[in-house]
């Protein structure tokens, strides 16, 4: 599905390159559940962003399903993000000033889904995590786990093939992450979606099917013999 | 896709109390001011647009170009249109009209009014697009005793408009005569040249004895005006040539007597010629007089600009303050990048926004303008209404209007918005403040505009000033006129005179054969002297004017009523004239100067007195050669009484019972001098006024932008402040901090605003005769007074966030 080759990104400081991502190569299986791991500062968030079509690396070769994903158009390329790619954030994002119905709408507005469809979509969305008693609330007055289902939800409306979340529990309690982590896990057997998340915590990456450890901007030496085992 | 964005810009309007307020008011009130002067503007540009057959109207007027002088002239001769009409064959109709110019006394049943007279052809009704409500216009103009009044009229006159076949009797020279209601019509529309209340038939004004003298006589006028209907082929207008054959078959004799006079060499162009001018040109060509108001179309332009600059700024502090909160939106912007909107979509959303909000500024931009009609016509001189009847075209401007203020305020935003990235959006990395180059040059841009109106308005008030207090060369207060025109003048002023000074509140009274300081007109011809002839204005006074006046004579004596032999050649001159003929104080009492009458006839003239320079008209015109003479037998139109100073309301009492004891059928009439020559500078009064009032409006907007974006700067950096005060700064040094950078640009406005506003100013100010030199204070005081205002605004908020709790602002963080 995935496959990034000599991937690497730096910023020039004082006229030096000073690399957040050097020389990455990795290879990911459609239905598999990553998990990338690594201290603060290692450049897991930007791997995940550049996985996301959000960030460009300064060099490198991407490939999606087998497509290059630098040679195409930008239209294109939206085009593909559009379709195949659902993201979730620590902090959730959501929009402050929509109401729970219309956050989980908006990708399809993007799509250019019909109203009747929409309303039909979003009610199932709503349906599957219990949160139709919330549709009219607005992010401000929801819980932090609460919050997360919705961003869940609205990465989940467009029927992504692949969801990229950049540490999902982070802002939640123990108890809250749990359930979020659950529900990848399901998403991933069940539906089959493929999942990288970008986590600080041993215990969630157990939930994923395969981890990456990143230090300083390369993939550690062990993890990656794992990888071609 | 439009509806979410609906509900995205209404709820950030609800969450932004404070900035939605000012975005709204702000932009409501810069349009409310567009609206009117666009109301305006339009008004003056439709001007007489609403006759169907206005396309292939014409006035006929007389050009004169000569190296000294050149301009034109709509009173032609009475011959002239039956003429035209009957030498050209594309010529379908001519209308004859005099505009009423004096008032006449009207009586219906017995209760006598004033009002001024019209007359015309009865074409003039198949011509234009008057419309009738009573009874034909056309036919009943074809009678010599029949007026068509309008609905005004009617109701003013009778209380109702199903008038047909009353009588109304007007006073004609010296008896009333009878007059039959033969039509009535609905009201002339506010934009139109033509205008009457009463009007009567032309055949009536050629049957009385001015009428039969001008009769065939093409070098006279009685000031009428002439009205063509061209067929919708017809070259007529263009064609000088069919023109200048039709001018030398009428007036043969014209091309020698030119050259008699020394006006024309027999070389290069013939001066005067024959013009049709437009009716659509009529109201807006001031280079062609006739009755009524004409307006140079760069004034309009002015005041649209002016209307304009107070838009722009209004739109500006939108732009402005929309980049100040770009942090607050920029996540919003990231969510929706990720979620897959494309660029075009966000910048779709902006506008969308934007425009919204101008939708909301325009509804009650047009409710503020409704409001301020009465006022704004008032200061316009004007009697504007909001018709979408009458103006149709209000409509598409209003809505194109809506559209480029949404698109002028928010296009920037919705650009810089849009390009977030979507990363850094997110994670709150973008900074825009208040204070990226393009903010602070617009907000520079708004106070240099503010700053220009302000120079321009102190400038026009001192220039004011200074014409109204000039020394004329007599004393203008507590000077009452009487208006007698029209009535036995020549019988009543005598007797009314013996009782005016058997009062001791009157300190003098005379009389004159001209208004003065009215600008309603003036006599004179060429005097000779040594050879030379030169122009002189003329008025015709009876003995005590200059004592009443309170005149200087710098040389020789007054009249004196003594002398039979002073109402015969003796002439009173002022500086002016002796300046012109190179005469000097002292040689020229006793000069003898010769008087150009028809016919090359000369008589001869005697100086007996100079006075000082005097000036009736606008001192926009360097005063003029004029002399006084006294006429045997003065036909007083005016009477001028001085009062002595005081409290005016015993004396005018005492006027009208005199008044009404000789001329009980005629009501008084009067008014003050000084107010009658304050009406020369209406034009710079309304100017100042309006100058004064859009940089007021113009500093308050752009106050209110600033003070947006001091709170928004506020706000921004609440985490650096708290620091700071944490590290021990105190509340002044912080107020400093803050304001610092707004005032730089103030300040940098004033600095780009003067050598603008002293350019303008000293270019307008070349237009006078008299005027001020322009004061280096008039800069200080308005670069003062706008940094100050500046500095309260910004002040008040860099306060409120100076004396905040530190330890709060920065847990928040």
């Amino acid at each position: 599905m995935i496959a990034l080759q000599h991937i690497s990104k730096w910023y020039n400081i004082g006229g030096k390159p000073n690399f957040v991502l050097k020389d990455i190569n990795l290879n990911i299986q459609e239905g598999e559940f990553l998990s990338i791991m690594g201290p603060s500062g290692s450049g897991k968030s930007t791997l995940l962003n550049i996985i996301g079509m959000l960030d460009l690396p300064n060099e490198g070769r991407y490939d999606f399903f087998g497509q290059s994903v630098y040679d195409m158009k930008e239209k294109h390329r939206q085009d593909l993000y559009k379709k195949n790619i659902g993201f979730i954030f620590q902090a959730y994002h959501l929009i402050d000033e929509l109401n729970v119905y219309e956050n989980i709408e908006t990708p399809l507005l993007y799509q250019n889904v019909k109203s009747s469809e929409r309303k039909a979509m979003v009610g199932d969305m709503l349906d599957r995590f219990n949160i139709v008693g919330k549709k009219d609330l607005f992010p401000s007055q929801l819980s932090g786990g609460q919050q997360q289902l919705v961003g869940i939800a609205r990465a989940l409306i467009a029927k992504p093939r692949l969801l990229l979340a950049d540490e999902p529990t982070g802002n939640l309690n123990s108890k809250q992450g749990e359930e979020i982590m659950q529900l990848f896990k399901q998403l991933n057997e069940e539906e089959g979606i493929t999942i990288i998340q970008v986590t600080h915590s041993e215990k969630n990456a157990e939930y994923g099917s395969r981890k990456i450890d990143l230090l300083d901007g390369r993939i550690q030496q062990h993890i990656k013999e794992n990888i071609s085992l | 896709m439009f509806f979410h964005n609906l509900k995205i810009a209404f709820r950030n309007l609800a969450k932004q109390k404070v900035l939605s307020f000012i975005n709204i008011s702000g932009l409501s009130i810069g349009l409310g001011c567009f609206v009117l002067f666009l109301l305006f503007a339009v008004h003056e540009f439709t001007y007489d647009r609403f006759h169907q057959n206005a396309a292939n109207i014409y006035r006929v007027a007389e050009w004169i170009q000569t190296p000294e002088r050149q301009g034109g002239d709509a009173f032609g001769g009475t011959p002239l249109g039956p003429a035209i009409k009957a030498d050209f064959s594309d010529v379908k109709a001519y209308a004859r009209i005099q505009a009423g110019f004096d008032d006449k006394f009207v009586r219906v049943n017995n209760d006598v009014t004033r009002s001024k007279i019209s007359f015309a052809d009865p074409q003039l009704f198949k011509m234009f697009s008057f419309k009738t409500i009573a009874g034909d216009a056309f036919t009943a103009l074809n009678d010599k005793q029949t007026v068509v009044l309008t609905k005004e009229k009617a109701i003013q006159l009778f209380g109702r408009t199903d008038v047909v076949g009353s009588r109304v009797d007007i006073k004609m020279g010296e008896q009333y005569e009878p007059f039959v209601v033969g039509a009535v019509t609905e009201d002339i529309p506010s934009n139109s040249s033509i205008r009457y209340s009463i009007l009567g038939s032309y055949a009536y004004l050629m049957a009385s004895d001015m009428g039969r003298q001008s009769d065939g006589n093409w070098h006279m006028t009685i000031g009428s005006e002439t009205y063509l209907l061209l067929d919708s082929k017809s070259n007529l207008a263009q064609d000088a040539g069919r023109l200048a054959q039709f001018r030398r078959s009428h007036m043969p004799g014209e091309e020698e007597e030119l050259k008699k006079m020394g006006v024309w060499d027999g070389k290069g162009p013939f001066p005067v010629r024959f013009l049709l001018q437009p009716l659509k040109d009529v109201h807006t060509n001031p280079a062609i007089g006739g009755p009524s108001d004409t307006i140079d179309p760069k004034i309009i332009w002015i005041l649209i600009a002016i209307a304009s600059a107070i838009l722009i700024i209004a739109c500006i502090n939108f732009t402005t303050i929309a980049i100040g909160r770009s942090s607050a939106r920029a996540k919003e912007v990231g969510i929706k990048k990720v979620t897959g909107s494309r660029r075009g979509q966000l910048i779709g959303q902006f506008l969308t926004e934007s425009i919204l909000l101008s939708v909301f500024a325009v509804i009650l931009g047009c409710v503020l303008a409704m409001l301020l009609l009465p006022f704004f016509n008032q200061l316009a001189g004007r009697e504007l209404h909001f018709s979408f009847s009458q103006f149709p075209q209000l409509l598409w401007l209003l809505l194109a209007l809506t559209l480029l203020t949404g698109l002028f305020a928010g296009i920037y935003p919705a650009f810089v918005l849009s390009s977030f990235r979507p990363i850094e959006a997110i994670k709150n990395k973008i900074r825009l403040g208040g204070s990226n180059l393009f903010t602070k040059s617009l907000v520079s841009f708004q106070f240099v505009l503010s700053i220009v109106l302000i120079i321009s308005t102190l400038v026009l008030l001192q220039q004011l000033k200074f014409l109204r207090t000039q020394n004329i060369g007599f004393q203008k207060e507590n000077v009452l006129v009487v208006d007698a025109d029209g009535t036995d003048a020549k019988k009543i002023y005598p007797l009314f005179r013996q009782m005016v000074l058997s009062n001791t509140a009157f300190a003098g009274i005379s009389a004159s054969e001209m208004g003065m300081g009215e600008g309603k007109g003036l006599m004179g011809t060429g005097f000779q002297y040594e050879g030379e002839t030169k122009g002189v204005i003329m008025y015709p006074v009876d003995a005590g004017f200059l004592k009443t006046m309170k005149m200087q004579l710098l040389a020789g004596r007054d009249f004196n009523p003594e002398l039979t032999t002073d109402t015969v050649d003796a002439i009173i001159a002022n500086e002016a004239l002796l300046k012109d003929f190179g005469l000097t104080l002292s040689t020229a009492v006793g000069a003898e100067l010769k008087e150009r009458r028809f016919g090359d006839q000369l008589i001869s003239r005697r100086i007996i007195g100079v006075v000082r320079n005097f000036n009736y008209a606008s001192l926009k015109q360097e005063v003029r050669p004029q002399m006084f003479f006294q006429p045997p037998q003065l036909q007083p139109t005016k009477f001028y009484i001085r009062l002595r100073s005081g409290d005016p309301s015993t004396a005018l009492a005492f006027l009208q019972a005199a008044w009404k004891k000789l001329a009980p059928e005629f009501p008084l009439r009067y008014s003050f001098l000084d107010e009658d020559m304050n009406r020369f500078y209406v034009f710079e009064e309304r100017w100042s006024r309006v100058a004064g009032w859009a940089g007021g409006i113009c500093i308050f907007l752009a106050c209110l932008g600033l003070f947006g974006l001091a709170a928004l700067t506020a706000v921004n950096r609440t985490k650096e402040i708290g620091i700071r005060k944490v590290l021990g700064a105190s509340v002044s040094s912080i107020v400093t901090l803050l304001s610092k950078d707004f005032l730089k640009l103030v300040l940098i406005a004033f600095v780009i605003a003067s050598p603008l506003a002293w350019l303008l100013m000293h270019k307008f100010l070349q237009e006078y005769a008299y005027r001020i030199s322009i004061g280096w204070w008039v800069f200080i005081l308005t670069g003062v007074v706008a940094l100050l205002v500046a500095f309260v605004t910004i002040g008040s908020q860099a306060l409120k966030s100076a004396v905040a709790n530190p330890a709060k602002n920065l847990r928040t963080e």
